[in-house]
C-alpha cells in the first residue's frame, strides 16, 4: 500500500504546477522626462521538470504592453524566455507602481501563480504644492499660495496664470526665473462656495508637462475640521 | 492486491469523491470573497460600506467598459494614454466636495489601477477618505451592484 501511496503523491506533485524561475522579479527604471515610453524586460528559465504554459500575462493597465518571446508560449523544462513590458508613459510622471500577473498552467482567475514589479521614476519638471488651496466658508479672506517649482538642472518659464472662476484673483511672483514662483491665490467672495481652476501655463519643450493645475475651493469645513476647532 | 492495483483503487476513490461533490454541492463558484484581515491599508471590502453612506465611485477601467458596465452614478478616470488626465481632475474635484468617501474600483483584484487613481485623488487633498475596493469591478457583479448582473453571495 505505502507503495501505491507514494506513487500517488509523486504523481500529484508532479501534476500540481511549477513556475518559473526568473533573474529578476522586480525592475526599476529611471525614465527620461521626454521619453513617451519606457521597457523593461524579465527573463525566465523553467527550471521544473514539466512543461509549463503561461496562460496570461496580465499588465493591469492599458498602459503597459506585454510580449513574451515571439508569442511563445510553452516552455519545456530547460528552455528560457523573455517578457518584455512596454510602458506609455503619456498620463504618468512621479514614482509609478506597475505590477504584471503571470498565470501559469492551472491558475484560477484570480489568482496568479506569479508577479513581475516594475517601478518607474518618471522627472516631475515642474512641481505645484500645494495642489488645492482651501478656504472655509464664511472666513475671512486671505490669500494662500501655491509654489511653483522646477526641477533642478532646467530653465522653465512660467508665461501665464489662469482661474477659471472669477472667484479667485491671480497674482504671480518670480521669485527666480525660470526656477521659483510663487502663486498668491485670493478668493474675492468668502459667502458662498466656489471651485477654481488654476492654469499654469510654461514653455516646457515637452507638450505633457507644459500645463500645470492646481484647485482653489471655499467650501464648508468637514466634520473633521469641525471637530479639530479649538 | 498489488501495487498498480492498489494505485488503481486510490484513483477511482478520488475520482468518484469529486465526482460526488460536483453532483453534490455543483460547480466550483469563482466568486471573489474579501477577507477583512487581509486588507491593504488603503483597501475596503464590498461589505464594509455602510448601505447608507454617501460615497464618489470612480472607475478605473477603459472608457468603454465603463460605459458599459459601469456602476451606476460612478465617474470615470482612468490612466489611459487616449485619455486627458487633466480634464477627469478637474471634473471631479466638484464631486468629491459634495461627498464624504471616495471609492475607486478597477477590474479585479490584479488591477493596479485603481491604487494609481487614488493615489492622485488623495494628492488633491480635499478632505475625503480615499479607498480602493478589493476585488474591483467583478466584487461588484458578484454582489449585483452592476447592471444585468446577478448577486452570487
Amino acid at each position: 500500500m505505502k507503495y501505491a501511496i507514494g506513487i500517488w503523491l509523486t504523481f500529484a506533485t508532479w501534476a500540481l504546477g511549477g513556475t518559473l524561475d526568473f533573474k529578476e522579479l522586480s525592475k526599476e527604471i529611471n525614465a527620461e522626462a521626454d521619453a513617451m515610453s519606457t521597457s523593461a524586460e524579465f527573463e525566465f528559465t523553467n527550471k521544473t521538470n514539466k512543461a509549463i504554459t503561461i496562460k496570461k500575462c496580465d499588465p493591469g493597465c492599458s498602459c503597459v504592453a506585454v510580449r513574451i518571446s515571439d508569442g511563445k508560449l510553452r516552455y519545456e523544462p530547460g528552455e528560457s524566455g523573455v517578457i518584455s513590458a512596454k510602458f506609455d508613459m503619456t498620463n504618468f510622471s512621479g514614482t509609478v507602481d506597475k505590477v504584471i500577473a503571470l498565470f501559469l498552467d492551472e491558475d484560477p482567475v484570480d489568482k496568479p501563480s506569479q508577479v513581475l514589479k516594475l517601478k518607474i521614476n518618471i522627472p516631475v519638471l515642474v512641481a505645484l504644492e500645494p495642489k488645492t488651496l482651501k478656504w472655509n466658508l464664511g472666513a475671512s479672506t486671505t490669500s494662500q499660495t501655491i509654489h511653483i517649482k522646477v526641477i533642478e538642472g532646467q530653465t522653465i518659464h512660467v508665461m501665464n496664470v489662469k482661474s477659471s472662476s472669477e472667484a479667485f484673483t491671480l497674482k504671480l511672483n518670480t521669485l527666480e526665473d525660470g526656477k521659483l514662483y510663487d502663486l498668491i491665490v485670493t478668493p474675492n467672495a468668502m459667502e458662498t462656495p466656489g471651485i477654481g481652476v488654476f492654469r499654469v501655463e510654461t514653455d516646457c519643450k515637452i507638450q505633457k508637462h507644459r500645463i500645470q493645475q492646481a484647485f482653489g475651493v471655499v467650501r464648508k469645513p468637514t466634520p473633521a475640521e469641525m471637530t479639530n476647532k479649538p | 492486491m498489488n501495487t498498480l492495483g492498489q494505485l488503481a483503487a486510490i484513483i477511482a476513490i478520488s475520482f468518484a469523491a469529486a465526482e460526488v461533490t460536483f453532483l453534490v454541492k455543483g460547480p466550483p463558484v469563482r466568486t471573489f470573497l474579501c477577507d477583512p484581515a487581509a486588507l491593504k491599508p488603503d483597501e475596503i471590502c464590498l461589505e464594509q460600506i455602510p448601505k447608507d453612506t454617501k460615497i464618489l465611485w470612480v472607475d478605473a477601467r477603459p472608457r468603454k467598459k465603463w460605459e458599459k458596465s459601469g456602476l451606476p452614478g460612478s465617474v470615470l478616470w482612468n490612466l489611459d494614454p487616449t485619455e486627458n488626465n487633466q480634464k477627469f481632475e478637474a471634473e471631479i474635484v466638484p464631486q468629491i466636495l459634495e461627498t464624504s468617501r471616495v471609492i475607486v474600483y478597477c477590474g479585479d483584484e490584479n488591477c493596479g489601477l485603481s491604487r494609481e487613481v487614488a493615489k492622485r485623488i488623495r494628492a488633491l487633498d480635499l478632505g475625503p477618505e480615499v479607498l480602493v475596493l478589493r476585488g474591483g469591478w467583478q466584487a461588484l457583479v458578484d454582489a449585483g451592484r452592476i447592471k444585468d448582473s446577478n448577486p452570487k453571495f
